[in-house]
Parts: structure tokens; C-alpha cells; sequence
């Protein structure tokens, strides 16, 4: 099976203004040509051989996923497959007019909401990838928070996928409305596959006086590619905290941004990569300062292993105009074998003068004077090294502030440690 | 050497302060446009080797095969067609200041090169339009075996020297204009330093540009052999015309095994003038490269200094300094290779921009596979004085061996108000101030260079200041 008219036309009916949504996106689809490596976007990702050739819709049941980590979840969805197959609510959140289902359902019972939104940040054009998104979604999360509602407990999507062969379509819509705060977790898991492709859309939408805290565990399967798209627009006095923690697929590439539109936004994305084995990671993120008086900070920082590739490339952009922005940027990067590789790439296209901008990178190797007092204390190797990736990660978990989330991301982190040294 | 505040305000009304035009001295009538023929015409009055008339006309199908960069700079708006790429000035190469017609005589003399010379030189090459018109080497440094000729002479006189490493850094195909360059070169430095020869003043060369629509292609080769060290300063400037010239050089770099190599740049070309040009030095065991890379002028300028590390233990240093004014685009950088193991770079990039003006910094460090306990440091600064202008960078960062330790760091800010304040208070106008800051933010370049040149550049400095601020 792949990506063709009779698989299209095969879907549930797309309810709402996702139908022309459909049909577009699968115009664009079969236009857009695979990304190549001539273009800067691309150019350190080789898609240019890539097999489309997935089965474009795999119903769910929901067995076999696993159980949250996280604690006291306000509310939790879970998509298996191409399906939504369940959602629960541990507190009263309808009460307060949040509204947390499934994207298809929200685009049947909320067609203004959705259709304002839906794809409204992230293009359906903006690539082949995002194009095959916009046709062959089904399922997704809807979240919509009212004006100065505060959920306080994190709300959390889990999409699982299990059928090999099969593409995914994680899809986010986060609406934070005026004054409204709220934490969100998308985590994607499957086991080992032969061939899976997760190709996901997060969208956010952080309104006036707004505090969105937005967290991405990606822990897929060995086999799975997985390309991801975040994009988060503030608006004036906004508040946006993202972290992104990456373990998962053959080759993941991840692209985040936040847009600060209006003055007064705050913008924080952290990131914690650990890639090993033959592992392909591709960091992007943008931090666009599009209006006056804005802050954004970045921290990413990855460790590497075995025969992996890490390449982190961010953008600063200070639009004419964006007088008072103060924007920062690292990446930082531990190698723990020879034969894994890293490449850094920080830019800063600044059109402002009133600013304070700067970024840091650095690559570089684990200190073996560390390994060495550990095991001479009688640490074994394996132990030295994981202790020595946990204090280095511990520097970007210290500044997510909600527990959960943050002990949530930290037993990720050990679990994988304890797989992969 | 140090300038009085008087001299400070009499420089800032001079404007651009190379902007004078000779008469065409044209030994024949100049012909624009590039073709095969014009490329057969070069060569064949340079009565060149077979050798080399083939590989520009080969370079030539390269130039025209090869698209424009779509990265950097916009170039669009350059006129192939309209570009004279030849124009010979003088019949013959003096030796003697007093030999040249006396305009030309007198653009040296406005430059200050003869007193340059007599003062603090161990050679100079001036070179006016396409070719090198006067050329000398102080007797101690030829009766050593130094060789500093002018590229056309080296040919000739140097054939075997040459032929070997011609284009053996910058392959003629390596981008658009290298093979533009490799086409229709014509003038530029050639330098050997033999072993453990340590030339104590530097050789300098001067590129003058008189002719509008002129296209300056030289072509500079150094070897700098075992142990030996040599400092190269090359300085340029054109008058301003209301249609753009071209300039675009190629210059290789061979310091052998302990050898040192330093070379300064001070471009202060004309805002009409396109700067695209191609450095690449090899490092070898031991060895250490020094680009000191200042960029005043011009109206593009696209160019990265780069050095390969190819033995074990060698360094590499770039610094560089960007300025953009009105109208202008400064795209400059540094790349260091890590080839070999032990190996060292440090790339310092300050940029100012104003008036409209951007400056770009673009640099790539990479470590090779088995590269191993390479370490590298780069650090770009830039300072924005008006809200009209911009400033970008794109640090490249590629590691294959996990022994590297490498570092990149940037910051982009505008001139401090509490530091203007503070000059302000003490009597300073805030032109004065503003320049003082600026001259402190490019002083780990400024302290590089040899004296002379650093006045001077600070006296860049100040004349650029003019109305910038309040």
C-alpha cells in the first residue's frame, strides 16, 4: 500500500474544513518534490532515496501501550495507530470549558475553532512531508484552553504505533486563549520495527498573557523515521517553555520554532538528545523576533554514541524593528565514541540594533579524567559514563519547572541509558 | 605613532580619501567582455607556457558552467559583459619610483608607498590595474634566496616553482570565480622563503584599481619553506564610479613544515567595487597560518579565509575584521580544516555595521576523521550602530573524530549607552566617542597589525563614524 488516490480516498471521512484540507494537501503531495540535500534545509539529511512506500492508515484497539509515567495527569488521550482510541479526564476539565479530544472530533463539534487554526502555523505546502500530512491524517490531539482558565496537572497524548509498515500522523493543536496556562506532553512510542514513519505537526497557539508549557518525549522504535514539526506563535506578554527529549527512531529529524509576533513574549526551548548505534539526529529551531521587547533562550544539548550523527542548526532571526530583544542560544555536545559524529550550525541574521543576541556551541569529548575518578572509586565503566550524561543533561531538566514533567523526562532518560550503555 | 585630536577632526571631513582618478595610461585600447579570444589575447601577451594558456581556457568553460553562488551576497546586478579585463599601464615594470608616468608615480606617492618602502619594507609590488608596474626586493632578502617577484615574472622566470603548485590549493574548477580568476589572472605576488629563512619586515603588495568598470584578477602564490617565516601585506583601493568593477583574486598558501606565515589584508576598496575573492593556506607539521583579514571597503564582499591543517601539531589563526556602511555587504569569515592530528585553529571575527550597511560572518571549522585532539575556537562579535542595519552569522561546525574539543562563541549588541555617557561626560563628542568604542571593539585585530596599519585602520574607523550617531 502507499500514498496514492484509493489509499486517500480509503480514509474515514475527513469531518468539517479537514476535507478540503485533504484534497489540497494531497495536490501539494503529489507535486512537492523529496527534500535534497543541495537545499541549506536539507543538507544534512539524505531523504533524496527515501521509500514512501507505508501503509497510509492502520486502525487501532489500544492494547499493548504503554502506561503513562507521569503521574496525576489532568487528562489523557491516546492515539494507537491511526486511531484516537481513548481519552480520560481525571478531573472535571469540561466544567471550565477546556476542550481535549480528538482532532477529528473537535473538527466535527468545533469547525470555527479548527478550521481558523488547523495548519494555519504549519503549511501544508511547507514540504512533501508536511504536504503527505495534511492528506493522510486521522486522529490527532485538539486542545483548547479558554481565557484565563489554569490547568494545573499536565494534560498528555501518547501515540503508539505498533504495525510495522505503517505511517503515523501525530497531529497537536494547541489553543492557550487569552490569560489561560497549561501544560501539554505529546510522547510517541512504538517497539522495534522493521519500517515506520511518524511524521507529526504540532501547532500552538500561546494568546495575550498566555503560559504554555509544551514537552515532546520521542522514544520510537529502532526502524521508524521520524519527522516532526513544532511551531508555536506568542502573543503579547506570551509565555512558552518547550523541551524537547530525543531517544527514539533510526533517523529523527525535529524541527521547532517559536514565533514571538507580539511584544512582551518569553520564550524558553530546551533540549536533551541521546542518540547511539547508527542513530541519525537533525535538530533544527528557529527563534523569530518578529515584534519589540521580546526573550527567547535556548539550551540544547546532546550526547552521542556508537556510530550515531547529531546535527543541531538553529536560526536567530531579529526582524527590522524588534528593538529590546535579547535572544540566546546553545548547543552542547558530548561525544562518547570515536565513530559517532556531531555538527553544529547556530545562526543569527539580526535587523535591529537595540539587541542582545548570542550563541555558543561546542562539540567535544566525555572527560576521561571524570571516568577515571569514578571507576577509580569503583564505579564500573558503563555506570561511570551513564552518571557522567546524567549531570550533563541535569543542567537542562533543573529548568523545567513542573515536576511531573520533569520526572517524567528524567525516568525517560534512565530508562534509555540503562538500554543503551 | 599618535594623532592628535585636530588631525582625528580633519580626517572626518575628507570623506573617501582614495578617491582620485589618472588618466588612462591603456598601453592599447581596452576591450570589455570575456571570451576565448580575450582569454588567448592575455596569454598570448604574457608570451605564457602552452601549459597555462590551456588551463585558462579550461577554466574559462569552468566559469561558465558553474552557476552563480546562491548563498551570500546578492551578485545579480554584475555585468560580465560590461567588465574590461585586461588593461595594460605600462610597457615595461619599473624598479625605480621615477620610471613611472608621472600620474601613476603620483597615486603611489598619494598612497604613501615609496615612503612606506624606505621605512619599514622589505619589498613592495604595486600593481595598477592588471598588471604590477613597479616591483623591488631589498638586496639582504635577495642575496638570502628570497623570491619576491610579481606572478607574470614568476612564470617566466620560475617555471618549474610555479607549475608545481599553481592551483594545487584552489583547483580552478573550486567555485565560479576561482575559475574566473584562473582564466584570465594577471599580476599578484609570488613569494618563496627557502629553509630557516626568517624575513623580519614585511613585503608588502598594493592593488590599485583606476579605470571604471575595471576587473582586477591577481593571482598570488607563497611558499613558505621548512622553518622559515614571512609576514605579507596587501593593501587596495579604487576611486569611486557610478558603475561597478570587479575584483577577484586567488591567493594560495604553502607553509612548509615549522614555517609561519603571516598575512595581512587591508581592503579598502571603493563601494563600487564586487570583492569575491578565494584564500586558502596549508598548514603543514608544525607549521603556523595567520590571516589578519581587514574589510573597509568595497560594495560586496564575499570572503573566507581558510587553512587546511594537513601535519600533525600545525595552528591556524583568522582574524577578521568586517565594516558595511551604506549600501554595502560585508560577507566575510574564516574556515580551518583539522586534517591532521594535534592541530589548532582560533577564528576572531568583529564586525560593525551602519547606516544601512550588513555584515555577514561565515565560518566553518571541521574536524576530519583520525584528526584527533584537534581543538578549536572561534568567536564572532558584532556591533550594530543604527536600526536600519544588519548583521548575520553562520558558524559551521562539522566533527568526525570525538577527541575535538571545539568551541563557538557570538554576541551582537549596539554600542553601550553607559559607555557613551561616560566618554560623553568627559568631553568627548558622541562622533568621538562612538569611534573610540568601536576602535576598542576591533582592537584584538588592530593590535595584529603593524603599526602603520593600525593607525590607520582606526583612522577608518573614525571616518566611518562621521553622522553615525545622534
Amino acid at each position: 500500500m502507499t500514498f496514492d488516490r484509493a489509499a486517500l480516498d480509503a480514509l474515514p471521512i475527513a469531518p468539517g474544513s479537514t476535507g478540503a484540507i485533504r484534497e489540497r494537501a494531497f495536490a501539494q503531495f503529489e507535486a512537492l518534490p523529496l527534500p535534497s540535500q543541495e537545499t541549506e534545509e536539507w543538507r544534512y539529511t539524505d531523504l533524496s532515496e527515501f521509500d514512501l512506500d507505508f501503509a497510509a492508515h492502520v486502525p487501532g484497539h489500544g492494547e499493548g501501550a504503554p502506561e503513562p509515567r507521569v503521574q496525576g495527569l489532568a487528562a489523557s488521550l491516546l492515539q494507537h495507530n491511526s486511531s484516537v482510541v481513548m481519552t480520560t479526564s481525571g478531573q472535571d476539565l469540561e466544567a471550565t470549558g477546556v476542550i481535549f479530544c480528538d482532532l477529528d472530533l473537535a473538527a466535527e463539534k468545533y469547525p470555527d475553532l479548527v478550521g481558523k487554526h488547523l495548519h494555519a502555523l504549519v503549511p501544508t505546502d511547507r514540504t512533501l512531508f508536511t504536504a503527505l500530512h495534511g492528506a493522510f491524517r486521522t486522529g490527532g490531539t485538539f486542545l483548547y484552553v479558554p481565557p484565563d482558565v489554569a490547568v494545573e496537572m499536565p494534560l498528555q497524548t501518547l501515540t503508539y504505533l505498533d504495525a510495522d509498515g505503517a505511517a503515523v500522523f501525530p497531529h497537536t493543536l494547541l489553543i492557550a486563549d487569552r490569560g489561560a496556562e497549561v501544560t501539554f506532553i505529546d510522547r510517541y512510542v512504538s517497539p522495534d520495527l522493521g519500517r515506520g514513519l511518524s511524521d507529526a505537526i504540532a501547532e500552538i497557539v500561546v494568546g495575550d498573557g498566555a503560559h504554555v508549557q509544551y514537552a515532546s518525549i520521542q522514544e520510537w522504535g529502532t526502524g521508524v523515521t521520524h519527522l516532526a514539526v513544532q511551531r508555536a506563535r506568542l502573543g503579547r506578554d506570551a509565555d512558552f517553555r518547550s523541551l524537547a527529549v530525543g531517544f527514539g527512531a533510526s533517523l529523527a529529524r525535529a524541527e521547532a520554532e517559536t514565533v514571538l509576533a507580539e511584544p512582551g513574549g518569553f520564550s524558553e526551548m530546551l533540549g536533551v538528545f541521546f542518540a547511539d548505534e547508527t542513530q541519525h539526529f537533525d535538530h533544527r529551531s528557529v527563534q523569530d523576533h518578529a515584534a519589540a521587547n521580546c526573550t527567547s533562550d535556548l539550551l540544547y544539548k546532546g550526547a552521542l554514541r556508537d556510530h550515531s550523527r547529531a546535527v543541531y542548526s538553529g536560526w536567530v532571526h531579529v526582524r527590522p524593528g524588534a528593538q529590546k530583544t535579547n535572544a540566546m542560544q546553545t548547543s552542547r555536545n558530548m561525544v562518547l565514541s570515536e565513530s559517532a559524529k556531531a555538527d553544529a550550525i547556530p545562526n543569527l541574521e539580526i535587523e535591529a540594533n537595540d539587541v542582545r543576541c548570542g550563541h555558543a556551541a561546542s562539540v567535544g569529548p566525555v572527560e576521561e579524567e571524570t571516568l577515571f575518578y569514578l571507576q577509580s572509586r569503583g564505579i564500573p565503566r558503563d555506570e561511570a559514563e551513564r552518571l557522567v550524561v546524567t549531570g550533563f543533561f541535569q543542567e537542562v531538566l533543573d529548568r523545567v519547572a513542573l515536576e511531573e514533567v520533569r520526572t517524567g523526562a528524567e525516568l525517560a532518560i534512565q530508562e534509555e541509558l540503562a538500554k543503551a550503555i | 605613532m599618535v594623532i592628535s585630536q585636530e588631525e582625528h577632526l580633519k580626517e572626518l571631513d575628507k570623506g573617501y580619501r582614495f578617491d582620485w582618478k589618472d588618466p588612462s595610461h591603456a598601453v592599447f585600447e581596452p576591450k570589455r567582455g570575456l571570451s576565448p579570444a580575450v582569454v588567448e589575447e592575455i596569454s598570448s601577451l604574457k608570451s605564457e607556457p602552452d601549459w597555462m594558456r590551456k588551463r585558462r581556457l579550461k577554466a574559462l568553460e569552468h566559469f561558465e558552467a558553474r552557476p552563480m553562488p546562491w548563498w551570500g551576497a546578492d551578485l545579480s546586478e554584475i555585468d560580465f559583459e560590461n567588465i574590461f579585463y585586461f588593461i595594460r599601464s605600462t610597457e615595461k615594470q619599473a624598479g625605480n619610483w621615477d620610471d613611472l608616468p608621472e600620474d601613476i608615480r603620483g597615486t603611489w606617492d598619494k598612497l604613501g608607498i615609496p615612503e612606506a618602502e624606505k621605512k619599514y619594507l622589505g619589498g613592495v609590488s604595486a600593481q595598477y590595474e592588471s598588471e604590477v608596474v613597479y616591483h623591488k626586493i631589498k638586496k639582504e632578502l635577495d642575496d638570502i634566496g628570497v623570491l619576491f617577484t610579481d606572478m607574470d615574472s614568476a612564470l617566466r622566470d620560475y617555471p618549474d616553482l610555479v607549475k608545481e603548485h599553481f592551483g594545487t590549493l584552489i583547483p580552478s574548477n573550486d567555485n565560479k570565480f576561482a575559475a574566473l580568476n584562473t582564466a584570465v589572472w594577471s599580476g599578484g605576488s609570488f613569494i618563496y622563503v627557502p629553509p630557516g629563512v626568517q624575513v623580519d619586515i614585511p613585503l608588502q603588495a598594493y592593488f590599485r584599481i583606476n579605470a571604471e568598470n575595471m576587473g582586477q584578477f591577481e593571482r598570488t602564490l607563497i611558499i613558505a619553506d621548512e622553518g622559515s617565516y614571512v609576514h605579507y601585506v596587501e593593501g587596495c583601493s579604487a576611486p569611486i564610479y557610478s558603475s561597478d568593477s570587479l575584483h577577484s583574486a586567488v591567493v594560495e598558501i604553502k607553509a612548509m613544515k615549522g614555517a609561519r606565515v603571516r598575512y595581512t589584508t587591508i581592503q579598502n576598496w571603493s563601494t563600487n567595487v564586487y570583492n569575491l575573492v578565494t584564500k586558502r593556506a596549508a598548514a603543514y607539521e608544525d607549521a603556523v597560518m595567520e590571516w589578519v583579514d581587514g574589510n573597509i571597503g568595497s560594495k560586496v564582499t564575499m570572503k573566507y579565509p581558510s587553512i587546511y591543517l594537513l601535519g600533525e601539531g600545525a595552528r591556524g589563526e583568522v582574524l577578521s575584521v568586517a565594516y558595511a556602511g551604506k549600501g554595502m555587504h560585508t560577507d566575510a569569515g574564516g574556515k580551518a580544516i583539522h586534517a591532521a592530528p594535534h592541530t589548532t585553529s582560533v577564528i576572531t571575527s568583529k564586525s560593525v555595521s551602519k547606516d544601512g550597511g550588513r555584515t555577514g560572518y561565515r565560518g566553518l571549522v571541521r574536524v576530519e576523521p583520525d584528526a584527533h585532539h584537534a581543538r578549536s575556537t572561534v568567536r564572532c562579535d558584532a556591533l550594530i550602530l543604527d536600526d536600519e542595519s544588519r548583521s548575520d552569522t553562520y558558524p559551521y561546525i562539522e566533527v568526525e573524530d570525538e577527541t575535538a574539543a571545539l568551541g563557538h562563541e557570538a554576541t551582537v549588541s549596539k554600542v553601550g549607552e553607559d559607555q557613551l555617557f561616560y566618554l560623553m561626560s568627559r568631553g568627548l563628542s558622541e562622533v568621538e566617542a562612538t569611534a573610540m568604542i568601536v576602535n576598542g571593539f576591533i582592537e584584538p585585530i588592530t593590535r595584529e597589525l603593524p603599526m602603520e596599519y593600525a593607525v590607520e585602520l582606526n583612522r577608518l574607523v573614525e571616518l566611518q563614524m562621521e553622522g553615525s550617531v545622534g
